[in-house]
Parts: structure tokens; sequence; C-alpha cells
């Protein structure tokens, strides 16, 4: 539950690419954030013209401040609308931004909410504002699951676990200090919470929004020799940046270019063919294909359309990491002469185009957006916005376990942190209240004295 | 028959919930009178004869700091002391005092004897008169009838109480005093909701027959520490040792062969038991993979040689009792005084009472202490305490009062009760705290006694000791804020005996004192000069350097939650008519009926999507009743 006197943010403006994007402030803190992000005063009910930038004073967009002073605004409270150039990631900085400087990520309908609060909403919409609510909370809910890979949820999950059992005996040995189960004295505490601090780290990389925003998504294209990855990425790019022969084994070394979709930085890695070779070069050049693979958001996987999947293709996807995503493209529908393409066998749904002619590509481009999570318009609370939430709270649940560490030698302010640690994580996973925790102290231990 | 005169507040039992409802009844000047079914045993200790203990003497201390008993009571017939967490932390330290059963009965006693306004009397009580749901007196087993405004019942296990060992069972109170079954018959005749519960005793032992000298010695910290602020430190009685012994895998394997004539398990005993005190037999079925148990010896007192295995509570047939009981080291040739049983007794929904612990069902009836599912003296005397403040303030027709989660551990346990209920006897641990770094023992007085005292619960001796006190701590935090401590005038050894770090800069002591690894006493060592201040006076300003930033973090916390979570709901809010409640939510929400929204957020099942639903609709309630006022000024 959270309370009107926060000043919270998001972003006000639909999800996905856009001319204008708007992030917004509202709250008592909401002046001072973006006076801090401005570096100069706002006057009410102005536009006026500011460089956005963040704590390092480096530059983050530029664009129209418009302050409006309570109670004369939306929600009542003072809002601050700072309008930026569209694209997500612009917004996305942005709003980290008024995040690190002191408001909170604003829950779904929580504006509305609180211009309903502040008397700024007819009262006949009371249930309308029910709804939202409801309605928003399930869709954030579903997106936040849907943002997760099988696997990051799976992590945070087992997380969260660690984080009980540790609290379990911290607040055990706090409870029954009688009950020769003293993990405090025997040195196991800073043990578990020093590796659940590194569990913590790694799962933070995983979840990778940080780099998604700041250096975009390496999207890397593999396929078999001369299969056409190079005449795609020229299609994509729009220029003729890698070199198009009719020689297999042509790009020995990896073509890396900035393209910019819906607004987002995606460094796009033509590579060379996976093949066996005995050439010195282009065996090079297979080595760094796999470091490229290795590190990649999304693989657009070329295949001939004629011969579908083929050994090669087996070979290869048997090789890639397994929780990668992957787009399966078969290519030269153009020399396909009206026959079908070769699907026996194939255990995807490929994307058809034709490379040379500039057929299908627009399919490409959407399967990549709705990959990293921008197909759906209409949702309230976008994936990237879901994410983001796992993110802040594990870089809280971060902060409370280093803490935790510092205070080892006074107990009570250790579980404290563990469990403030534990609180930000349960935002995102659902609560667990104090009466489950006592449930585990005595499944676990016998107490009784 | 009736009784010549009428009472403002009568109480019904004389334990601890009874005797601290009575005292503070009386001592805000309402006409009390405490009936029990016998005056031998006011203040009776049925179980352990201990006071205190983790989040237990959090209990004990603010008891003391709203004038109550309990803590006088137990420095006066403790005979063995501790601190218990002493090196983790002063939120979660706590006290812990062995008590000579007989001193503190008595002591308890001369406190009620000495009360003004408090008269006593000896009869059971076989039933309540209510009125149109409206409590007007009571009558005892003789037929006599007290007319009385208010009424609490502090009936502890006594309630169709049955006492088992092995697989025979009789009614009684506790072992040796008879249970009040037509008081309890005629209690289930009203509306209120009555459940069943259990809890138990070990068989009590003769110490001619222990062999201490196989045990291990505890002995109590010196220098004694003591309960209350008002005690006297020299009144405490000659201290004793406790003993520490075990179980072993024979004393296992004996109570498993008696386990298909234990009442536990064979399905005869109804009430659930609490999990944190466990029989013996439960131990061993639980946690198989447990060799040895631990068994704390604790004496009875200093004029008896009747001793107390804590750790081996059990319903098991007397000679399977007998044959464990002797597998054990120190115990082989031990003669048991008393058999250990379990008793089961009936207890009243709590989540059926209002934070001030009067019936939602019935006004003008209190319930306080073990009829609430609780267990623990020091938990039924918090809610006698609070039972008997409120009865007497309704008399007054003042406003009825209860500490919040946020100022007592008092507050976190009537919350609990009242708002999620039991489902085995509750016991206070830290851990039931969300606010534990506030809610320390050596803070209770800070948190509680300017209000009871503006309640009328504090005498002036009282008051004046706590107001001096507290000046002693601001001036004493004013001094260390002011003494700037310059690195050149300092003692570089002394220094390096304290500090991991020697100081570079200008600080002031006070900020000094935020180090982990520096004591009040040691930073003064370091300044040069000795303390002129007493160590309580020391530790409070040296907890409240250390501390500050997160104590800081959770008053901020519990400001930012008043706003809106202080909002009252209304007793006949309708739920149902609410758009966009779940069917759950709903359900939940009708069986709880929460009094104000913060308790709304505790019931486990209610999702914060629902609190925000509530808080729209309450909301506009407000707005709509602002808005009538509004117009009947105009």
């Amino acid at each position: 539950m959270h309370n009107l006197n926060d000043t919270i943010s998001a972003v006000a403006t639909a999800p996905g690419p856009g001319g204008i994007g708007i992030v917004r402030l509202a709250g008592p803190k909401a002046l001072s954030i973006a006076e801090k992000i401005c570096s100069k005063p706002i006057t009410p009910n102005q536009f006026s013209f500011h460089s956005f930038k963040n704590a390092k004073k480096e530059l983050i967009d530029q664009g129209v401040a418009l302050f409006f002073q309570k109670p004369h605004s939306f929600t009542g409270d003072d809002v601050i609308e700072l309008h930026a150039h569209g694209g997500p990631i612009v917004l996305q900085i942005l709003l980290q931004e008024c995040i690190s400087q002191g408001s909170r990520l604003a829950e779904p309908g929580e504006f509305t909410k609180r211009a309903y609060l502040n008397n700024k909403i007819d009262l006949s919409q009371a249930e309308a504002v029910a709804d939202l609510i409801n309605a928003s909370t399930t869709k954030a809910a579903k997106s936040a699951m849907q943002s997760l890979s099988g696997n990051f949820s799976k992590k945070i999950n087992e997380l969260l676990e660690k984080l009980i059992q540790l609290r379990t005996y911290v607040e055990a040995s706090l409870d029954f200090p009688e009950e020769e189960i003293d993990f405090i004295k025997d040195g196991q505490i800073k043990e578990k919470i020093e590796s659940l601090a590194i569990s913590i780290q790694e799962i933070t990389k995983t979840a990778k929004q940080g780099k998604l925003l700041r250096e975009g998504v390496q999207l890397v294209l593999i396929g078999q020799p001369n299969v056409g990855k190079s005449s795609l990425l020229n299609q994509l790019l729009g220029e003729d940046k890698a070199i198009v022969a009719e020689v297999p084994g042509t790009t020995r070394d990896p073509v890396s270019s900035q393209l910019s979709l819906g607004g987002i930085p995606i460094n796009l890695v033509d590579t060379a063919g996976l093949r066996e070779t005995d050439d010195v070069v282009e065996k090079i050049g297979i080595t760094k294909t796999w470091d490229n693979i290795r590190t990649a958001g999304i693989i657009i996987f070329l295949v001939d359309a004629r011969t579908g999947i083929t050994e090669y293709e087996k070979n290869v996807y048997k090789q890639l990491p397994k929780d990668i995503n992957i787009i399966w493209v078969y290519n030269k529908l153009d020399l396909l002469n009206g026959q079908k393409a070769n699907l026996t066998q194939d255990f995807v749904e490929p994307i058809f185009i034709s490379a040379k002619l500039n057929q299908g590509i627009e399919h490409v481009h959407d399967e990549i957006l709705k990959l990293l999570g921008f197909h759906d318009a209409d949702s309230n609370e976008q994936i990237f916005m879901a994410r983001e939430r796992h993110v802040v709270a594990l870089n809280e649940v971060n902060n409370h376990l280093a803490n935790a560490i510092y205070n080892l030698k006074n107990p009570d302010l250790c579980a404290e942190d563990l469990s403030l640690s534990q609180k930000a994580l349960s935002r995102v996973t659902g609560s667990f209240s104090s009466e489950d925790l006592l449930g585990e102290i005595f499944s676990q231990f016998c107490i009784g004295k | 028959m009736k009784y010549h005169e009428n009472f403002d507040v009568i109480v019904i039992g004389g334990g601890h919930a009874g005797t601290e409802a009575a005292l503070a009844s009386a001592r805000l000047g309402t006409r009390t009178l405490l009936i029990t079914h016998n005056i031998e045993t006011l203040g009776q200790m049925s179980c352990n004869p201990s006071i205190g203990g983790i989040g237990k003497g959090h209990l004990v201390k603010e008891i003391d700091a709203m004038g109550g008993m309990m803590a006088k009571a137990i420095d006066q017939s403790g005979i063995q002391f501790r601190i218990l967490n002493q090196s983790k932390g002063p939120a979660v330290r706590a006290t812990r005092a062995q008590a000579d059963r007989v001193l503190y009965k008595a002591a308890i006693r001369t406190a009620l004897e000495n009360q003004e306004n408090l008269s006593i009397f000896q009869q059971a009580v076989d039933d309540v008169i209510i009125k149109a749901d409206k409590i007007v007196g009571v009558k005892t087993q003789m037929g006599l009838i007290f007319y009385a405004k208010k009424v609490v019942l502090t009936a502890g296990t006594f309630l169709s109480g049955l006492v088992h060992v092995g697989l025979e069972n009789y009614e009684a109170g506790r072992a040796g005093d008879p249970s009040a079954s037509s008081l309890a018959l005629k209690l289930r005749e009203l509306d209120l909701p009555v459940g069943r519960l259990k809890t138990g005793t070990p068989p009590r032992l003769d110490g001619r027959t222990i062999d201490y000298s196989k045990m291990i010695e505890q002995s109590g910290d010196f220098p004694t520490p003591y309960f209350s602020n008002l005690s006297n430190k020299n009144e405490h009685p000659q201290q004793i040792s406790c003993w520490i012994t075990h179980t072993n895998t024979q004393t296992h394997e004996i109570i498993k062969e008696g386990l298909d004539r234990s009442p536990m398990y064979t399905g005869v005993i109804e009430g659930v038991g609490p999990r944190y005190c466990p029989s013996v037999e439960d131990k061993i079925q639980r946690f198989a993979d447990k060799s040895s148990h631990q068994i704390f010896i604790e004496p009875e007192g200093l004029t008896t040689h009747e001793v107390y295995p804590n750790g081996i509570s059990t319903s098991l047939p007397f000679d399977i009792q007998c044959d464990f009981v002797r597998t054990i080291v120190g115990l082989e040739n031990v003669h048991i005084l008393r058999p250990g049983y379990a008793i089961e007794y009936d207890y009243y929904d709590p989540r059926s009472l209002r934070s001030s612990l009067e019936s939602k069902v019935i006004e003008g009836l209190f319930f306080a202490g073990q009829v609430n599912g609780t267990t623990g003296y020091e938990e039924a005397a918090a809610q006698g305490l609070i039972a008997g403040m409120n009865a007497a303030l309704a008399v007054q027709n003042k406003e009825c009062w209860s500490p919040s989660r946020d100022e007592s551990y008092i507050g976190v346990m009537i919350d609990d009760l009242t708002t999620r209920g039991v489902t085995e006897p509750y016991r206070m641990f830290t851990s039931r705290a969300e606010y534990r770094l506030l809610l320390r023992e050596d803070n209770a007085d800070i948190r509680l006694t300017p209000k009871a005292r503006t309640l009328g619960l504090i005498d002036d001796h009282h008051w004046e000791s706590f107001s001096r006190k507290q000046d002693q701590i601001e001036n004493e935090k004013t001094k260390l804020k002011k003494t700037i401590l310059k690195p050149k005038n300092l003692n570089k050894s002394i220094q390096n005996k304290y500090l991991s770090k020697e100081i570079e800069n200008e600080y002031s002591a006070f900020d000094l004192l935020k180090r982990p690894e520096l004591s009040f006493v040691s930073l003064y060592e370091i300044m040069g000069e000795t303390p002129s201040v007493d160590k309580v006076i020391g530790e409070q300003v040296e907890i409240f350097a250390k501390y500050s930033g997160y104590i800081n973090r959770q008053k901020e916390e519990i400001e930012r939650n008043k706003a809106h979570l202080k909002l009252n709901i209304p007793a006949d809010f309708d739920y149902n008519a609410i758009h966009g409640l779940s069917i759950e939510a709903k359900q939940l929400l009708l069986k709880h009926l929460p009094e104000t929204l913060d308790q709304a957020t505790r019931i486990s099942g209610i999702t914060p999507a629902t609190i925000s639903i509530l808080l729209v609709h309450l909301k506009r309630k407000n707005i709509y009743g602002s808005v009538k006022q509004k117009k009947r000024v105009a």
C-alpha cells in the first residue's frame, strides 16, 4: 500500500515509438526533482525549454518542461511534465533519472487514483477508478510474468526462498536465544548473506535492463554461408554496408552496424557462416561469431527457403544458448519459382522474406519489436516497465544486503536490513507476513523451552 | 439475592490478567470488584515459574511504563535474573527472571489489598447477566448477584477446562482447581464465537532427589537486572541458579512406546497446542532426527524443593512420565511431585473484540488473557491492564484507548488478536513487530508513560521519576552534540584502543558515538572525562546516536502510513455494495470487520489493490459526510 505523500513518476505517453513522449512526476518533490534534471528553475503554467541532464551533468535529451502547481493539476499535487523526444529509450533513461533523484515508480492507475483521492475527479467515477486499479493491476502482474523468461523468474523465486531461509535463521536466533540454534554466533549468517548478495548481482546482470537501455540490443544474424545474411543486413540498415557476393565465406569478420528500431538502439551483427573450415582467417571469423552469439539478445537464424532446416541448422541450433530469443527467417522466396518452401520436419514457424527483392522485411522488424516487448501499444503497463520494477527492486535488495553485512555485529539492525530486502523483493513477488516467517521457524527448528 | 453495593467495574478472575485489570480500573478511580474462586491463588503462576524473556520482557516493561504491577512484583520475588540477547542489539535484548511463586503471589496480593477503590470477593462466578445485549452484572455460585456497569472476563483456562494425563481426563481449571463449567455453559449460550485450545505442563520434581553435580549450572547475571524503573535495586531476594540437562535416545525410545496411550496421538485432545511450546512427545515425533533436547531445571522458590523441568511438558500416562524422566542425566532417581498434564479450554475468538478489548457483540463486556487465545503471564497481564483501563474509561464516559503497533508490543498483540485471530495459543515474539527497532525494553517508558499519565494511570511519584530521567537524557544529548573533539587534542593510544580508525577531522562527541565500535563509556575515556550520568542514561544516548538512521526511517514510514491508513471503517460499512471488490476479498472483510483501513491491510489474503479500492470508497463516504456537514452549517 503506497501513500499519497510520495512523489511518483511514470512515462505518461503510450508505449512504443512516437514523436514526443512525456515523463510525468507528481508529488511534493516533483518540482525539486525536475529542477535538478533541468538545472534551472521552472515557472508554473509556462512552457520552458530545457536540457535534461543526469546527475553527472550528461545530456539525456532536450525538451520542454511544464509545471502545474498544486492544486491546479491533474492529480491535485504539484505535477511536472517533461516532454522529450519520443522513443522508449530516452524516456526510460529520463524516468530512471527521476527515480534516482527521489521519486518512486508509480503503481498502475496511481495517477488517476490520486486525482480521485484529491477530489480532482467527480465522485461518480469511483467505480471507474476501482475498475482501472483492478484491470491495470492484473495486467501489470501479467506483464511482469511475461517479461520474465522462465529462467529469470525461476531465479527470482530461488532468491526469495534463500532470503526467507536466511531470515528464518536470523529471526530464530533473535527470538529463541536459549534454543541452541544461534546462527549469528557461529558465523554461518555472514556466509549466507554474502552468497545471497552474489546471486543478486548475477541475477541483476541477467535482467540486463540497464544495458538494454544504454547500449541497445545485440542482434546477431546467423545462417549457412551464402544464405543471404549480408543482404538482409543491408535491407534492415538500408545501406550497402556488408560485402555481398555469391561466394560462400565472404564475411570473414563479423560486421557490426547501429540501427534504431522503434527508438531502441540495436547493434546488428552480421557473422561469418558457421562451418568446418581449414582457412585460418575464416576460422577466426567463426570464433568471433560464437562470441557474438553468446552476448546476443536476439538471434536471426536465416534459412534457405528451398531446403528448409537441414542437418546444418539442427547442429548449430543445438549449440545455441538455451534461453535465447530466435527469429527463424526463410530467405530466397524469389528463388522458389512458385514451388512451396521446404517445411517438412521443421519445428519452427518462420517468416518468409526475399532479402534481394526487399520483401517481407517489415515482418522481421515487427518480430524484433515484439520480442523486445513493444508489440502491445494498448498495454497500460508495458513489459519494459514491468522489468524496470524488477530491476529497481533488485538494486534495493542489493543495497540492503550490503548494509546487513556491515551490521553483522548489530544483529537487530542486520535483521532489519534483511527484512527491508524482503520487503523490496516482495513488491514484485507478493507479500510474506511475520506469521509466515514464524511458521518457517517452527517447522525447521524444535522450539520449546 | 442482590449484593448491597453496585460496582462500576467487576473483574472475573484473579490471575495475571484479572489482577492487572482490577488494579488499572481502580487506579482510575472507579469502584472495582475483583471476584475470584479462591483468594489464596491470586497472582498464581500456573505454569513455569518465570517472567519475561524475548518479547515477553518487552511486555512487562510496557506494563510497568503504564503503571502496572507485574514488573514490581517480579522484582520483589525474582530469584534469578538474566538479560537475554545481551550482544544482539538493544531492540532484541530482553530481561527474564525466575520467580519464587510464593513471594510473587504475596507481592500481587499485597498490591491488590492496598489499592484504593478495589474490593475482593471470593466465590466462583456462574453466570453473567445480560440485558438487551448489554452486560449489567454477574451471578455467583451461591446465587449472589453483583450489578456493575462494566465487566472484565479473565477466566484463563478455567472455561470448561479439561485436564489430560494419558487417556484419563477430568474437569479442572488447572491441576488442583475446579473448572468454571457453569460459567462456560452460560457463555456458550451467548452468540460469541468459541473454540478450543490446548496447553501443557511438565511433571514437577522433588529437588532433593536430583543429582545437580551432573548438570550444567546457569547462574544469573551480575549486577542483577531489574524490570521496573521504580524498583529499589536492593529489593531482590536471594539469587540462586538454574541447571541444564538433556534428553537422550533412551528417553525418546520410552516416549515412543507410550504414544499409543497419548491423548494427543489418539485423538482424545481436540484443542490446538502451540508450535513453539510443544510437548516432549511432539518434539520427538516432529524432529525425529534430533537425538537430544535441552531441559532447564528451574527452581520454584527459596522455601521449597520443588523444581520445574522446562522443556518436557507432557500428557503421556503417568507410568511413562516416571520412566522417561529417570533416563535423563541427573534425574536417575528423581521423585515426581505432581504429574505433567495437558489442559484443553474454551477461548473466544478475539476477532469479535474491539481494540479496547470490549466485545463487539455484548456492550460493556471486556475480555482479557487466555480466554482470548493467548498464552503466557505477560500477554495476559498486558491485556488485563488495557481491558481494565478501558472498562474504567467507559464508565467515566471517556474515549477508550489502545496503543498502536508502532508504539508498543501491547499494540502489536491486540492488533494481531483482533484482526487476525489465533490458530494456536498466541505468544509474543519480537519478529511479530514490524517496528522492532522502535519497540525496545529500554524505551518502554518513553513510548508509553506520557500517554498513561494523561489517561490517569501514572501517579506523581512515577511521573517525577520519569521526567527526571527524560531531562537527564536530553541534557546529555545536548552536551555531547556541543562537545567538539579535535584530533590534535586527543590521546592517540586511547583512540587506538577503541577506534578502528583514528579521527582526522573535527567531530561532535555525539557524531563519534555513532561509530559501531565505540561505547558511551569508551567515548568518555577518549574525551578524557568521567560520565556524570547514570549508565541507563548513557545507554539511551548511545542507542539514540547509533540507531538514529534506522529509527528515523521507521518513524517516517509510520508517518507516511498514518495519512490514509488511519481512516476508520464504519461498523455498518456495506462491502457487498462495493463495485470492484472480489468475492474473496468481500468474504475476508466481512469475516474480520476491520475497524480501520490499516487493520484491513494486515488481513491475510487482502491485496494492495483491495486496499486501494476500499480507500477510494471510504474517501467517497468521507467526502459525502463532510459535504453534508457543510450544508448543515450553511
